[in-house]
């Protein structure tokens, strides 16, 4: 073993250590400790200052409106993303004349940037837009809205604009997992008098396992992290009614409020963190006893 | 007989409903894709009908307005050059970490997979790369890529060279080679097709990408082509035929990748999926 050692030597890893460190490892670091400071734009000299910028985050509106919008966000596209991913996953994993190009289709938005999705839909969103007419003339009229603009539902559309993006991205992850489930199971199942749904619950659900926990921590991480899409689809407004955590740290940037900005983004490293490792952990277990 | 006819019958009415399903994924698309050949007031109907006259002069104006031509060379630039020194940096850092098995290239894996969770922190970044005297710079934006796909990079080359046998380094290594050479002549050829999915991923994730060049590239000049849309979409938003034009242009690269590269595509997503 030590022969190993010195063949592989540790000089090939410098190179991406040093990169990673450097651009992400230390900002990130330096980022805890300045979080507790007053560091400011116009300030000559930096204080540390305890808690107070994390109670300023949990007195203020605005930045704890944020915070409930990031997670209204990360749970509702979390759940749309995994829950239509299976079901088209499932469906196109069927012997289906056209599956190729209905696989295609769906998949084709997520390789698209955000900030042309979210272009596309805006007009359609508005309250004479494509989407309200559309409800119209199929007699729908009491469910139009104003989309983006009504502060009460604007970031479920925003969610939902990112369900009809990158559903097609979960759907192409939970594909590759179905087509590793040997069909002989579903056979056995079949023989011994199981039906569709429970060969699904019984079969394709464990089976599919390690792409349901790669998908929901790619979603929900993907989430809490949400920018883009508020940014160009509303700017987070109307007002303040759609800022995530992403938008007020632009925004802090832009003030200068720069130890309040790290704050809140300490605060987003602490969630996923928080979150996505039990999940990780738990995942692994629920598998090998599987 | 009548079990193969109800499944015949199911998949009819599940490719019914799918197929209806994917209309609503292709109307928005094709609203775009028409209306970027339209003329200004005949696009803002914002419904799905062929253009009356088809002007492929939306293309040219927007070309030349909105300063796309520059955008198209910086955005090659920024992804060509991040995902080439990503595909270095990751894959020998992997070759190591795979294959040394002691406690401290397990640690360091760990420390590399955490950058798949971690959120980045952009101000204090900022801050590194002002200190470093490069703030606002092309090469800033390069290296902040390649350091944010190093966690998935590392992961995915890791999976693969796990499963190279390492008989055919040790072969190599008794016949004198030191751990460069078996790194470049015995591992990096057999690692091409994970090179692929890997320049492919990180391409398209940097080209689509608006949040780095928005707070690191100070200079209109080096936008890349999403951020330049952008800019456009606030100076011209009555245009609407031009920004249809303008996001397709931005759309085309990827689009064309994707139809030449599936295959590795594919391939990532289902070493992400089985593996997990």
């Amino acid at each position: 073993m030590k022969i190993s050692k010195k063949l592989y030597s540790y000089y090939l890893i410098w190179p991406a250590l040093i990169i990673y460190s450097v651009f992400f490892v230390f900002p990130a670091l330096t980022g805890l400790y300045y979080s507790f400071t007053d560091w400011r734009l116009d300030r000559e000299t930096i204080k540390f200052i305890g808690w107070d910028n994390f109670e300023r985050i949990f007195t203020d509106k605005t930045l704890l409106l944020a915070i409930k919008n990031t997670c209204i966000f990360a749970v509702v596209t979390v759940l749309g993303k995994n829950i239509l991913g299976i079901a088209l996953a499932v469906g196109l994993n069927m012997r289906l004349k056209s599956k190729n190009i209905l696989r295609a289709i769906f998949y084709s938005p997520s390789i698209l940037s955000v900030l042309v999705i979210s272009i596309v839909f805006t007009p359609m969103l508005r309250s004479e837009g494509t989407i309200n007419k559309l409800l119209d003339t199929v007699g729908l009229h009491s469910l139009s809205q104003a989309w983006l603009t009504d502060p009460s539902i604007v970031i479920w559309t925003v969610a939902a604009v990112s369900i009809w993006q990158h559903t097609g991205f979960q759907m192409a992850i939970y594909l590759a997992g179905l087509q590793s489930i040997s069909k002989e199971y579903y056979e056995a199942a079949t023989i011994d008098g199981a039906g569709s749904w429970k060969s699904f619950t019984a079969i394709t659900l464990p089976l599919l396992l390690p792409a349901i926990n790669i998908n929901l921590m790619l979603t929900l991480i993907g989430g809490l992290k949400v920018f883009s899409e508020v940014f160009v689809l509303t700017g987070g407004g109307p007002g303040n009614a759609s800022q995530v955590v992403g938008t007020i740290i632009l925004r802090s940037f832009g003030e200068g409020s720069w130890g309040l900005g790290t704050a809140v983004n300490t605060l987003l490293f602490a969630a996923v963190t928080i979150i996505a490792i039990p999940l990780l952990i738990f995942m692994r277990r629920k598998e090998v006893s599987e | 007989m009548s079990f193969t006819r109800k499944m015949a019958w199911r998949n009819y009415l599940v490719e019914g409903f799918l197929i209806l399903a994917s209309l609503t994924i292709i109307f928005p698309l094709l609203i775009m894709l028409f209306g970027s050949f339209m003329t200004s007031s005949e696009v803002l109907r914002f419904s799905l009908r062929l253009p009356e006259k088809w002007i492929f002069s939306n293309y040219t104006q927007v070309f030349r307005e909105g300063g796309l031509g520059r955008a198209f060379l910086n955005g090659l630039l920024i992804t060509g050059v991040s995902s080439v020194l990503n595909i270095f940096t990751s894959s020998a850092a992997s070759f190591i970490l795979v294959r040394r098995e002691t406690k401290w290239s397990g640690f360091l894996y760990m420390f590399f997979f955490m950058g798949l969770i971690a959120p980045m922190s952009t101000i204090t970044t900022i801050r590194v790369v002002q200190w470093m005297g490069f703030y606002g710079s092309i090469t800033s934006v390069i290296l902040i890529y390649a350091s944010l796909n190093t966690a998935f990079s590392v992961f995915l080359y890791s999976g693969f060279i796990r499963s190279i046998p390492k008989a055919l380094d040790e072969v190599a290594f008794l016949e004198g080679a030191n751990t460069f050479d078996v790194f470049f002549k015995i591992v990096t050829p057999l690692i091409v097709p994970v090179n692929a999915t890997v320049a492919i991923m990180v391409f398209m994730s940097v080209w689509n990408d608006i949040t780095i060049p928005l707070y690191f590239l100070t200079d209109s000049s080096d936008w890349t082509m999403p951020l330049s849309v952008y800019n456009f979409y606030g100076k011209y938003s009555r245009d609407w035929n031009l920004i249809f034009a303008d996001l397709v242009l931005t759309s085309l690269p990827v689009l064309i990748l994707y139809l030449f590269c599936q295959k590795y595509i594919v391939s990532g997503l289902t070493a992400g999926a089985v593996k997990g």
